[in-house]
Formats: C-alpha cells, sequence, structure tokens
C-alpha cells in the first residue's frame, strides 16, 4: 500500500474549497433526493389505502376499518398464487376430450376439389 | 518491389508496438474470462473483441480511415454514439423494462443504501482531484465509483470525452472483479453476528405502486437533478412500459433487440477506443488505481450506513449490512455478492431479493451524482 501511495504523485495541495464543497454538496442531493423518494413511498400504501378504510369504516366500524392497511406478506402473495394457478391448471384435466376435436370446414378451391382430381379414388365417389 | 515494400510497411507487422501486443493480451484475457468462466460475457465479448479489433497496427493518419479516432471512419461513426451520449440512455431504457422495483416500494428505507454507496463517487472524485486531474476529468473518474457503466460512459462522454475509453475499461474490469473487491469490506466491516441477521419478508406491491414508482420518481429526480434526466428519463420509461402492462410489446423490444443491439455496438467501440497509442498513458494507471478505490469507498459506505441505520430500527425491523454492498448499482451482481455472502453465514438466509432494493436504489442515485456532476461542472 505505501508503494502504491508512493508511486501516486498525490498532492493534497491541489483540493480547493470549491472541490469539497463540490462533494459534500453532491453527496447531499443525493442523499436528498433518495430520501424524498423514501418520504413518499412510505406515505403513499397509507393514501392508496385510505378509501378503503373508509368504505370499510361504514361498512363494519374500527374493527373492519383497521383491515385496510394490512400488509400482505410477499410469501402468502406467493402461495395464493400458486395455489390459483394450480386450481386454474387441475380446471384443464377436467374438460370433456370432445373439446379437442374440431370440425374442420374446408373452403371450395377448383385445385383441391375431388372432381377435378387426377386419381379418383373409390372412396370419394360414394 | 516496391509496392511489396509499400504493403509491408502499411502491415501491422511493420508497425506493432509492445503497446499493442500488451493491449491485444488483454483482449484475449476479457475473451477468455467471459467464454471460460462467464464473467459478464455479454460485455466483455464485444469489449474484449474490440480491444483486438482497436489494436491491430497501421499507419495511423495514412488517408486509410481505419482507426476508431480517425474521422470517416466506420468505426468513428459508431463510436459517436459513445461520444454524443447516445447509447448509454438507450441501456437504460431497457434496463428500465428489465427491472423490477418492488423490493424497493415494499421497502423504502432501503433505498437510503442507495444513496449512502454513492460514498465513492465524491471521495474518488476528492482523490483525483489531489492526482492532478482536472475538476471534470476528476468527475469522470469519480463516477466509476457507481459502479454503472452506461452512467461512466455518460458522463465522461460530456465531461471528459478524451478518457472514457480508460473509465469504461475500469468501470468494467471492476464489476467483473466484483466479487474479490467486496467480499473482504464486506467481511472486515461486519461481525458474523451481524451477517446472520434474517430480515422480515417483502410485504405485495399493488399494481397501482408499480405504475406510480416511475412517474414519480421521475418527477422528485428530474426537478431536483435535470442533469439527470437522459438517463433516468429512459429508466423510467422503459419501467413504465414494462409495468404499465399495455405496452408489452414495447417493453420486449426495448428489454431485448434493443439493449441487445446497442450493447453489441457500445462494447465493441469501448474496447476499440483502447487503441494502444493513445490509451497506455500513466492517466491510464492512475485512472485503474482511482476505479478501485472508488469500487471500495462504496461498498464501505453501503455497508456502515446499514449498520447506522440498524442503531435506530427496531429488532424486528433490522437490516442484514451486508445488503449495503448491494448499493454500488452494478445490477445484479452486487446483489448476488451478497446473496453468497449472507449463505456463507448461514445457508438458511437468501438475501438476494432484499438486496435488490438497494441495487436498484444505487441505479438511481449514480444517475443522480452524474446529473449533479454535469450541473457543477458543464
Amino acid at each position: 500500500m505505501a508503494t502504491i501511495v508512493h508511486l501516486l504523485p498525490i498532492d493534497l495541495s491541489a483540493i480547493g474549497h470549491e472541490h469539497l464543497t463540490l462533494a459534500v454538496i453532491g453527496y447531499s442531493i443525493v442523499f436528498l433526493s433518495l430520501f424524498l423518494l423514501f418520504l413518499v413511498f412510505s406515505l403513499l400504501p397509507k393514501f392508496l389505502t385510505r378509501n378503503l378504510r373508509r368504505k370499510f369504516q361504514k361498512e363494519g366500524g374500527e374493527e373492519k376499518a383497521s383491515l385496510a392497511g394490512t400488509i400482505v406478506p410477499g410469501e402468502v402473495s406467493a402461495a395464493i398464487a400458486t395455489a390459483i394457478s394450480l386450481y386454474l391448471e387441475e380446471l384443464h384435466d377436467e374438460e370433456t376430450s370432445i373439446l379437442t376435436i374440431k370440425k374442420v370446414g374446408k373452403s371450395y378451391s377448383p385445385w383441391n376439389s375431388k372432381i377435378y382430381n387426377v386419381i379418383n379414388f373409390n372412396r370419394f365417389q360414394r | 518491389m516496391e509496392g511489396i515494400v509499400r504493403f509491408f510497411e502499411n502491415s501491422g507487422f511493420a508497425n506493432v508496438t509492445p503497446g499493442h501486443l500488451l493491449m491485444i493480451l488483454v483482449g484475449l484475457l476479457f475473451i477468455f474470462l467471459a467464454i471460460r468462466y462467464e464473467y459478464k460475457p455479454l460485455l466483455l465479448v464485444p469489449i474484449g473483441f474490440g480491444i483486438l479489433i482497436g489494436n491491430i497496427p497501421f499507419v495511423e493518419h495514412a488517408g486509410l480511415h481505419l482507426g476508431i479516432y480517425e474521422e470517416g471512419s466506420v468505426m468513428n461513426y459508431l463510436y459517436m454514439g459513445v461520444l454524443k451520449g447516445i447509447f448509454p440512455p438507450l441501456i437504460f431504457l431497457g434496463i428500465g423494462a428489465m427491472t423490477d422495483f418492488s423490493p424497493l416500494i415494499s421497502n423504502p428505507k432501503l433505498m437510503l443504501l442507495g444513496g449512502a454507496a454513492q460514498l465513492g463517487i465524491f471521495l474518488t472524485y476528492i482523490g483525483a482531484i489531489s492526482l492532478g486531474f482536472t475538476n471534470p476529468e476528476a468527475a469522470s473518474i469519480g463516477i466509476i465509483g457507481g459502479a454503472d457503466g452506461p452512467t461512466a460512459i455518460f458522463l465522461s462522454s460530456k465531461l471528459a470525452p478524451h478518457l472514457i475509453g480508460s473509465i469504461a475499461i475500469a468501470a468494467y474490469s471492476y464489476m467483473v472483479l466484483l466479487p474479490v473487491i467486496q467480499t473482504p469490506i464486506m467481511r472486515l466491516l461486519t461481525t458474523k453476528k451481524e451477517r446472520r441477521i434474517k430480515m422480515k419478508p417483502p410485504r405485495s406491491v399493488s399494481k397501482l405502486e408499480k405504475i406510480l414508482f416511475p412517474v414519480v420518481a421521475l418527477l422528485l429526480t428530474g426537478f431536483i437533478a435535470p442533469g439527470s434526466l437522459p438517463l433516468l428519463g429512459m429508466l423510467f420509461l422503459g419501467n413504465l412500459l414494462k409495468e404499465s402492462m399495455v405496452t408489452k410489446r414495447l417493453a420486449d423490444t426495448a428489454r431485448n433487440t434493443m439493449i441487445d443491439m446497442v450493447t453489441i455496438i457500445l462494447g465493441l467501440t469501448i474496447g476499440a477506443s483502447t487503441q494502444a497509442t493513445t490509451f497506455l498513458t500513466q492517466q491510464s494507471m492512475h485512472i485503474f488505481v482511482l476505479g478501485a478505490t472508488a469500487f471500495m469507498f462504496s461498498t464501505a459506505g453501503g455497508v456502515l450506513f446499514a449498520k447506522i441505520m440498524n442503531l435506530f430500527l427496531s429488532t424486528e425491523n433490522r437490516i442484514n449490512p451486508l445488503i449495503g454492498a448491494a448499493g454500488v448499482s452494478a445490477v445484479p451482481d452486487s446483489a448476488l455478492v451478497v446473496q453468497m455472502e449472507g449463505l456463507k453465514a448461514d445457508p438458511d438466509n437468501h438475501l438476494i431479493m432484499h438486496a435488490m432494493a438497494p441495487n436498484v436504489a444505487g441505479v438511481i442515485g449514480s444517475a443522480v451524482a452524474a446529473g449533479i456532476m454535469m450541473s457543477f461542472l458543464l
């Protein structure tokens, strides 16, 4: 480490007040902008659930209103989503096989007409 | 005979210098690391190959229009996207369309770690001044501490275009070396007990919150540091394209085709800009030393701030200080380093989701820092 410091031509006198000011103010502004974002997004969930809380309060009083701000952990959401997904996939297995057979309607064209076909197989002439 | 002599004089063999050979070795090393160990292959392969292209020796300024620094050459035209700061915002658009900000929205206090981890930018700026760099050069070097390649390229294209090559190579090289740089600092600044802290699982985030985030964040950061708008504007636009769910095609293009195209050209031209005749200078060596210290300071800033935050938080809300290290951008590499380090302390403690929050906050923080530097120095 001492060798590196020795190799680098460090001149501390080159650091002026304006450089220190930029560093301190710059760092503070970065911090401030992220702090403001922190404030906004800390308050946002409360703001977003305000209407729901009012609605719940009308319906069931304070006890029900307190449910409006309930934080659902991500793990719970993931479990619910998995359960729904599995349930919907299960539904597919209960479908009848008839659904898989589709009637195919062919539009007429002389190019595939059995009348003009070169080889008229018997099975077409019923 | 004269023609043969002229052909030989124009060939690489006649113009080769030890610098060219050294840089070719560096290019080969990058390609080797990318293919053999899969270290950031999407970046290191184009950059490594670009280094090879840029360091095939030839007679410079002989009207052949070959070099990246020669006006009229194809490489020079492609390099314009770097010099004019066009590519970094496009990369940010793609990053925005890939990024999920939910870990950050679910635990907003972790945003502060993304701010704290920008310490390296400003300390390195002071360090660069003490090494005799000019103000704009020092700011461009300092931004390496943000561990964000596009931001470093963007700022240096505006403030010190002649240093872009060195700054970009330093930034990307240290991103590859993140585990080597960050791990010792993380261990040095934390106790084993702190590394074992288990954090509360993040809450689920509503769609409305996800849509509001890019809009509100843009308005807030844009008003504070308008210089960061080209980067943050594109980042948040990309994120809105993703989260709104009504512009799926645009989001898909931004995060796949577009970002891939820009990455190829950006990597290639940055690599080619390391032409030995202009790149191998004492200044470049200083930039490499300063870049490493920037990464170290930023890591330390994040970890120490997490420890300070713990002093004010209740036991159940405590933060594992390791995630502070993810506050340097380098998405998602630094979060992965945190995850690995957390697992070493406690094999049941998965920190990746928590670490992603300061990680994406770091992207915002470093872009804001770049905007502030631009506002002060342009």
